[in-house]
């Protein structure tokens, strides 16, 4: 997203225009991965809504850097949750390490999209797509894909490493 | 320090996808913090990661229309409404109970907006309790599914979503704080304040009213507390006048206009501050 640094800083004086502007450039993607996880169109409505007043309420939590992953983390995080509380698992909290460092290059993450991200990741095989799949929006830890997929733990482990390794050779190739 | 061991990469792969059980993730994110190659691994990992997630953007035509305008709209309107609270400044020093809410202090306004948050968060849980048949995802289902397996009774569920969501509440108002669930909303005790927030509220006919209630401590009847009238919405934010330490107990109910002495309708909510 261009300019997010600067858009943030006028949230964070309570600028309506300045907001309305980061939501119509992330509604999107805050949607789309909240309906991917959810799998329901009024829940992942009801998340959209509160990740972006929670954006509104608390601006300060982005702390600069490549604002559509920033995003992309707190969305996730937020249908974690509610996962999670849904089926009351006893540790509902995975360590959330909040730097950004390690982003893709940001050159590289502004150029990409939903459908670009979507044929690179097509290019994977399905034995390392799925886990990850699993893993990020199916909101599954390592050993309950294993489990789901009869394999081995170790062997989940291996693909999903190779999938993401792929992934991003892929995306860093993709053309502009 | 932890000796670095190339084994360890797999690892890091499934901690940046987010599929590390906690335990196992605090001991990586130790280890990583102090081994370069590690490090330099994992960003690699999250930066994969970052773009995996852009994979769900949507197209316009996959979201837009109507829906997409509905959905903008909740937001805007949820924002205006927490411009609204925050704009007004403070009164002055007249002790009207209007008045009283205009002066209200930061914390006021931070529960106000977090309340709006509050709402909508656990929307999106009864959402999903109510309406997961008709999602369109059938993976998402079954995984949901299996999940529910694990779950005991529907009111833990609830239980555990209300406490999450109360402990994020607590991050944006006075420490201390104590939060009660009660139909529709919560009860919000900080600073020796009283907040009731409350959402899906019906619109009253002419000539009634909302009325808040206490019970002292130690009394035996409940002492009117202030009317009020929820927005378009159906949302209320409301901050009693009573001190929190004298009141045991709150309630709401639907009066004629202007109140009444004692309650002459089944309350919508009894909730004890214990
Ligand atoms: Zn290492």
């Amino acid at each position: 997203m261009v300019d997010a640094d600067r858009l943030m800083a006028r949230v964070r004086e309570r600028d309506v225009t300045a907001f309305e502007a980061v939501y119509d450039s992330s509604h999107r993607l805050v949607y789309g991965i909240a309906f991917k996880m959810l799998g329901d169109q009024a829940a992942a409505e009801d998340l959209a809504q509160a990740v972006f007043l929670k954006i509104w309420t608390s601006p300060e939590a982005f702390g600069g850097g490549n604002f559509g992953a920033w995003i992309a983390r707190v969305t996730r995080n937020r249908a974690l949750d509610m996962l999670r509380s849904r089926a009351a698992r006893p540790e509902s909290e995975i360590a959330d390490d909040v730097p950004l460092a390690g982003s893709l290059d940001e050159t590289v993450f502004a150029r990409l999209d939903g459908e670009r991200v979507r044929s690179a990741l097509a290019t994977l095989p399905a034995e390392q797509r799925t886990p990850i799949e699993l893993g990020f929006f199916g909101g599954l830890t390592h050993d309950e894909i294993a489990r789901q997929s009869d394999l081995p733990l170790g062997t989940v482990k291996t693909r999903i490493r190779a999938g993401l390794k792929k992934l991003r050779v892929a995306l860093e190739g993709s053309p502009v | 320090m932890t000796v670095h061991d190339d084994t360890r990469f797999d690892s890091i792969a499934v901690l940046a996808l987010g599929a590390l059980p906690p335990a196992e993730s605090r001991e990586l994110l130790q280890h990583i913090a102090e081994c370069e190659r590690c490090r330099k691994e994992y960003d690699e990992m999250r930066g994969a990661v970052d773009a995996l997630a852009l994979s769900a953007e949507l197209t316009p035509s996959e979201f837009g229309g109507a829906q997409c305008e509905r959905l903008r709209g909740r937001v805007m309107d949820a924002v205006r409404a927490s411009v609204a609270t925050s704009a007004v400044q403070p009164a002055g020093n007249v002790v009207d109970l209007a008045a009283k809410r205009r002066a209200a202090p930061a914390w006021f306004n931070y529960a106000a907006a977090a309340a709006i948050v509050l709402f909508a968060s656990f929307a999106g849980w009864e959402a999903l309790t109510l309406r997961s048949e008709n999602g369109a995802n059938q993976r998402q289902i079954a995984l949901l599914q299996a999940q529910l397996e694990a779950q005991t009774r529907e009111a833990n569920g609830a239980r555990a979503q209300l406490e999450l969501e109360s402990s994020r509440l607590a991050d944006m108002i006075a420490p201390g704080a104590a939060r009660y669930a009660v139909q529709n909303g919560v009860v919000v005790r900080s600073g020796g304040r009283i907040l009731i927030a409350l959402r899906h509220l019906p619109a009253l006919p002419k000539g009634r009213t909302y009325q808040a209630w206490t019970l002292r401590r130690g009394a035996k009847t409940v002492t009117p507390s202030i009317t009020f009238t929820p927005d378009a919405g159906g949302l209320a934010l409301v901050e009693l006048p009573e001190r929190a330490g004298d009141v045991a107990a709150v309630a709401v109910s639907v009066e004629p206009e202007g109140g009444s002495k004692q309650p002459t309708s089944k309350p919508n909510f009894v909730r004890s501050l214990g």
